[in-house]
């Protein structure tokens, strides 16, 4: 992420942002992005607007339109009613959003965001996520966060590196089925009679059938797996009742974004 | 560049910084016109930068030492390099902006001029040259001061290393003549004379230019080694 910026030389190979090479057009390479960096640092000493300015100015933004540019910005991350405080004085939350602000101005076509989210309550999470999203229908938005939920939420694309190399690049969604158990159920009974075991024989298509946990409460939580494509939830219902086996909850297995990482990255180190 | 020296600027007056610079460096000049002119009935303008230069040498840390070194312990080092603007404006803005807030004092200082031709007739040329001169060892001293504070992360280190180096080469001609030529003290002794020593501008200016150019140096080093 600090190559992609420009704030550390790569050690090797090259960057080409837009089509200009990060060490020989370094001033080309860098208008185009927009860098809010992790722990969101400021000059706490300026007001909000005068940050944005000083972004714009900084960005080369053209003097007449300075201005406007500005105030555009202000208006889009919400902060019109602070832009005449102290830095120092406002909110995280809010701290947040100029720097956004900051990343936004002189309208560079790739916006970088390290872990936009970090440290802000859960309402503050939810107006940040929207205006990545709003952002990303004009930009190109490139987040890294440790928040997968999140990822799976905001983003289209997913890169996963795991130390230094590239293991994955997909949509969330089809990372998330790679992993996915489909054939998976998972039912929670009770079972007083002891009869689940028997249960893989009187039903066709159940190929496994496995113990995951016994609760306190008397019930049983097993791992059921068919072949592909079978359903198997209807069949249950009506054969449990039968053999007087109480379900108290039946799921189907679906995986997380988290699941598809964590196998990733265990598949890697192997 | 300009927008660099504009949020310096503005940074110097919203602080304490340019405030206790400009005030303390008068409040200590006004000390030393009482000492020199009043008691000695002297009309002589130019001899109180030789105090000048001494007062310059304790405060000048108060401008610098934190021009680089709180960028990095904030953070907003990282909005300046990723931003399309080159390092050696960066340093360069932030050292005019310094040069600036010196530049302000010297202007101050006239009103001390006009005080004593309320009494004499003190001699303008020899003092605009001495003011040159004045300038010319402002300069040098912060350059050497965001030298400084472009090696540490911590401000009271820059301005400790400062002082430390500006001192030494302060004393070192009491210990052999061969660092006569080393201290930038002496080098503006001859100014106050009305004379402007072209070797000795030089000297300051290159000397100016190499601690502008380290900095630049050491910034670039810093991107490739991190």
């Amino acid at each position: 992420m600090n190559m992609l910026t420009g704030y550390i030389e790569q050690t090797d190979g090259d960057i080409i942002i837009d089509g200009y090479n990060m060490l020989k057009k370094p001033k080309k390479a860098k208008k185009e992005i927009g860098y809010m960096p992790e722990g969101v640092p400021l000059y706490t000493e300026l007001t909000v607007k005068e940050f944005v300015t000083y972004m714009a100015e900084l960005k080369k933004v053209e003097r007449k339109e300075r201005k406007e540019k500005v105030q555009k910005i202000i208006e889009q991350t919400g902060l019109k009613d602070v832009q005449k405080k102290l830095i120092r004085n406002l909110s995280r939350g809010y701290k947040q959003r100029v720097a956004m602000a900051g990343a936004l101005v002189g309208e560079p076509k790739i916006l970088i965001l390290d872990e936009p989210t970090v440290g802000l309550d859960p309402k503050q999470i939810t107006e940040i996520r929207n205006l990545i999203k709003e952002l990303g229908k004009t930009h190109t938005v490139i987040l890294s966060s440790h928040i997968l939920s999140e990822v799976s939420q905001i983003c289209n694309k997913v890169i996963i590196i795991n130390k230094g190399k590239l293991v994955a690049i997909d949509t969330p969604e089809n990372l998330e089925n790679k992993v996915s158990n489909k054939n998976c159920i998972y039912v929670t009974v009770e079972d007083l009679d002891n009869k689940m075991d028997g249960i893989k024989e009187k039903i066709e298509g159940i190929q496994k059938l496995e113990l995951v946990e016994s609760n306190e409460d008397g019930t049983k939580r097993y791992m059921i797996e068919s072949k592909e494509g079978v359903d198997l939830r209807k069949i249950l219902f009506t054969e449990l009742a039968k053999e007087n086996i109480t379900i108290f909850e039946m799921k189907k297995a679906d995986s997380t974004l988290e699941d598809a990482f964590m196998k990733i990255i265990e598949g890697g180190n192997k | 560049m300009i927008a660099v020296i504009k949020k310096e600027l503005k940074t110097y007056f919203c602080s304490p910084v340019g405030y206790v610079f400009i005030g303390l460096f008068l409040i200590m000049f006004s000390i030393f016109f009482y000492v020199d002119v009043f008691q000695y009935s002297s009309t002589n303008f130019e001899y109180i930068f030789y105090s000048g230069a001494t007062i310059l040498t304790f405060i000048t840390p108060v401008l610098t030492m934190r021009t680089i070194a709180e960028e990095r312990k904030n953070g907003t080092e990282q909005l300046l390099l990723t931003s399309p603007l080159s390092i050696t404006r960066m340093v360069l803005g932030k050292f005019i902006a310094a040069t600036i807030i010196v530049v302000i004092t010297e202007l101050c200082t006239f009103l001390y001029f006009g005080i004593l031709s309320f009494f004499g007739t003190p001699h303008i040329t020899t003092a605009l040259v001495t003011l040159f001169g004045f300038l010319l060892l402002a300069i040098s001293y912060i350059s050497f001061g965001i030298l400084a504070s472009s090696i540490t992360e911590n401000q009271i280190i820059a301005g400790v290393i400062t002082i430390g180096f500006f001192i030494l080469t302060w004393f070192l001609p009491n210990f052999s003549d061969i660092f006569t030529n080393f201290s930038l003290i002496n080098m503006f002794s001859k100014f106050p004379t009305g004379q402007i020593d072209i070797a000795d501008t030089v000297t300051f200016v290159t000397f100016t230019i190499l601690c502008l150019l380290l900095t630049v140096i050491f910034m670039q080093r810093r991107k490739s080694v991190r």
